[in-house]
């Protein structure tokens, strides 16, 4: 039981660990924007703030055909139109130490009129410009068509339940910060927790039906934002862009619950193998809420790490369509050793599925009909949270 | 408490180790973007306070306070000493266990359960392996620089074990109660209870994943998933009849496993 989740979770690990292996030996693409021409060692080993000296330092550009705004920001929020995504200009050696650039050695970058190119109203290399805080964005999702699949989503708060299963993920960008997602998620592993069967076998307690319902499938719509975006250093020589990601929606869900767990069945000398029982406890409401970064590759992949909260209300009051007024008549049926044709049941109640015997196993199908029976003796409900751990890739196009 | 939460870190560590060289990948890279830091913690000590609070629950739950000293070997590498104090308790879940087991008479061998065993004082030390730095745009403007470190060390801490089966005394069986309260249907007037108790000290090992948020000079805010790991230690074949005679009874599980103790920190940091 143990061992089960832990191979489910690297094999989460896999998307990423390989495109880690892919990525070795890439050279790095220069790009515009005043940080380009940051120095790469810097002189100074104390902390020191980020203000824009710049112009202090730095003798008037040439530059007669652009009108400037005054000392103002540039917001890099979103790519722009006008502006190519990469500049050939390679960046100059290394001057300063601190975070902002030594202006001084720039001056005849400024001269270039393409360099002046106005980025959300203000030119990049305008010393009369703060800093640039965070790089634009180099690719553009406005517009743009995402599907993303998640090879392993693993579950995290089990409790009483573990989770393991694969999701596909649709996504519009309607806007650059703004997208339209379909998402659906089928869990191939789903069982009740080690800690539930510890309880069961120690103390004969165990969680109630509704909280330890089992989400085999589920399908949402809902939205996605983008609200920050940054990028980071890995140890001073690699650098990437990322996003973080939120986002929300509601759709249905199938639940299951364990009726009775694998059990060796023993038939004239013969022992079978019986495989564990789950019973249909219908389809659900489902609520989602998750966030996570996209670490953007060129302009059509991406790697995605995300946790999410799906929410489902949980209500058992009956197990493959079977009510306790059912199994009650089911049961009494069984002791009297009494066919099932003749019961008055209610109409969605599966009676086939606790009559019979199982040719493989030999297993007496009315023998579950006891443990149906106490999943239901008292209905219960909760809403569960099942947070769970997407790592996954993209593609847009 | 166990796995679970164990999967938790580990899939984190794996992903961002992958990360970092997935970076390297074309289109993304870009030559000088975040090469220049900001802030460079290299020479400089650290202190830091942090609240722990638990991930999830099942049988106990922790409240960690602790005090970090750290000294910032390179930009990207510290050595870090952490102590402190966490505050544990049964859950409901565990007092509820605890109560129904009482009548439950019918069960007369049984195991002790798993993941019982409470960390109270404890101290590490270990290492910080810091190799991303990053900027986060908040708003269009304001700049938040971060690291994101990897932690592992080891130490020891100090346990305590209360049984949630073994009651040496029955007081009321009907009613779940194993204490010397005054009103049965008040525990908070009990002085003394009468499960078995267990004390101890064993080595602990920690692992974290974590982000730095630097905020002026020398001021940060952290945040990190932190895992306590320790050896769990519990009896099995109990026999009823001698534990609430008051009998050391069973044998100690040959293979009791780990425990994982998986926190969310919040901390303060303070560069000197």
């Amino acid at each position: 039981m143990r061992t089960f989740p832990r191979l489910a979770l690297l094999f989460t690990a896999l998307p990423a660990l390989a495109l880690a292996q892919v990525s070795s030996g890439e050279q790095p693409v220069p790009a515009p924007g005043p940080e380009s021409a940051i120095p790469p060692e810097p002189v100074s080993a104390s902390p020191q703030p980020e203000p824009p000296r710049a112009p202090r330092e730095r003798p008037p550009p040439v530059t007669p055909a652009i009108q400037h705004a005054p000392v103002r920001a540039i917001e890099a929020s979103a790519p722009a139109p006008d502006a190519p995504v990469a500049m050939p200009t390679p960046a100059p050696p290394p001057a300063s130490a601190d975070d902002t650039p030594d202006l001084s050695s720039e001056g005849p970058r400024t001269t270039d009129a393409s360099q002046q190119r106005l980025v959300n109203g203000a030119p990049l290399y305008d010393p009369n410009v703060n800093v640039h805080i965070v790089q634009k964005k180099r690719f553009a999702d406005e517009g743009h068509h995402e599907v993303v699949l998640y090879p392993a989503v693993v579950q995290l708060n089990g409790k009483y339940t573990n989770h393991v299963g694969t999701a596909l993920h649709y996504v519009y960008h309607l806007q650059e910060n703004f997208g339209v997602q379909l998402a659906g998620q089928y869990n191939w592993y789903s069982d009740e927790s080690h800690f539930n069967l510890e309880l069961i076998d120690k103390v004969r307690e165990q969680a109630q039906a509704a909280s330890s319902l089992l989400l085999q499938w589920g399908v949402q719509a809902g939205v996605e934002v983008t609200p920050l975006y940054g990028k980071f250093a890995f140890l001073n020589n690699s650098l990437a862009q990322f996003s973080v990601v939120l986002s929300g929606g509601a759709g249905l869900g199938a639940t299951r619950h364990l009726i009775r767990p694998a059990v060796a069945n023993e038939v004239d000398g013969q022992t079978f193998q019986v495989p564990a029982r789950y019973g249909d406890t219908g389809t659900k409401f489902l609520g989602s809420v998750g966030g996570g970064f996209r670490l953007q590759f060129g302009e059509s992949y991406s790697i995605r790490l995300e946790v999410r909260d799906l929410l489902y209300t949980a209500r058992v009051d009956k197990v493959d369509g079977c009510s306790l007024s059912d199994f009650e008549a089911m049961e009494t049926a069984r002791a009297g050793n009494q066919p099932f044709s003749d019961l008055k049941l209610s109409g969605g109640c599966k009676v086939e599925k606790f009559d019979g015997v199982d040719p493989k196993t030999k297993k007496n199908y009315r023998e579950d009909i006891i443990l149906g029976r106490d999943l239901v003796a008292e209905p219960s409900s909760d809403v569960l949270n099942n947070v769970s751990f997407y790592a996954g890739f993209s593609i847009l196009f | 408490m166990k796995a679970r939460s164990f999967r938790v870190l580990t899939s984190l560590l794996a992903t961002l180790t992958a990360l970092g060289a997935a970076a390297q990948e074309e289109g993304v890279l870009d030559s000088a973007v975040v090469r220049n830091r900001l802030y460079r913690p290299a020479g400089h000590p650290e202190l830091s306070l942090s609240v722990g609070l638990p991930v999830q629950t099942h049988l106990t739950a922790h409240y960690f306070f602790d005090v970090g000293l750290a000294y910032n070997l390179f930009d990207t590498l510290a050595v870090e000493a952490r102590a402190g104090y966490a505050a544990s308790r049964h859950t409901g879940l565990a007092r509820s266990i605890s109560e129904s087991f009482l009548d439950r008479q019918d069960k007369k061998i049984t195991d002790e359960l798993e993941d019982l065993w409470q960390m109270n004082f404890h101290g590490v030390a270990g290492v910080r392996w810091a190799p991303v730095y990053g900027k986060l745009s908040l708003v269009s403007d304001i700049p938040a620089h971060f690291q994101a470190y990897l932690w592992a060390g080891g130490g020891v801490g100090s346990f305590k074990r209360k049984s949630v089966i073994q009651c040496s005394h029955v007081v009321d069986r009907t009613a779940g109660v194993c204490d010397d309260r005054t009103s049965l249907d008040d525990r908070g007037t009990a002085r003394e209870d009468f499960w078995v108790h267990e004390t101890r000290v064993a080595p602990v090992v920690s692992g974290a994943l974590g982000f730095r948020f630097f905020i002026l000079d020398k001021h940060g805010v952290k945040l990190e998933v932190r895992d306590w790991i320790f050896r769990d230690s519990y009896r099995v074949n109990l026999l009823r009849d001698d534990w609430e005679a008051g009998r050391e009874t069973g044998e100690k599980a040959p293979s009791p496993g780990l425990t994982h103790l998986v926190q969310f920190d919040l901390g303060y940091t303070f560069s000197f």
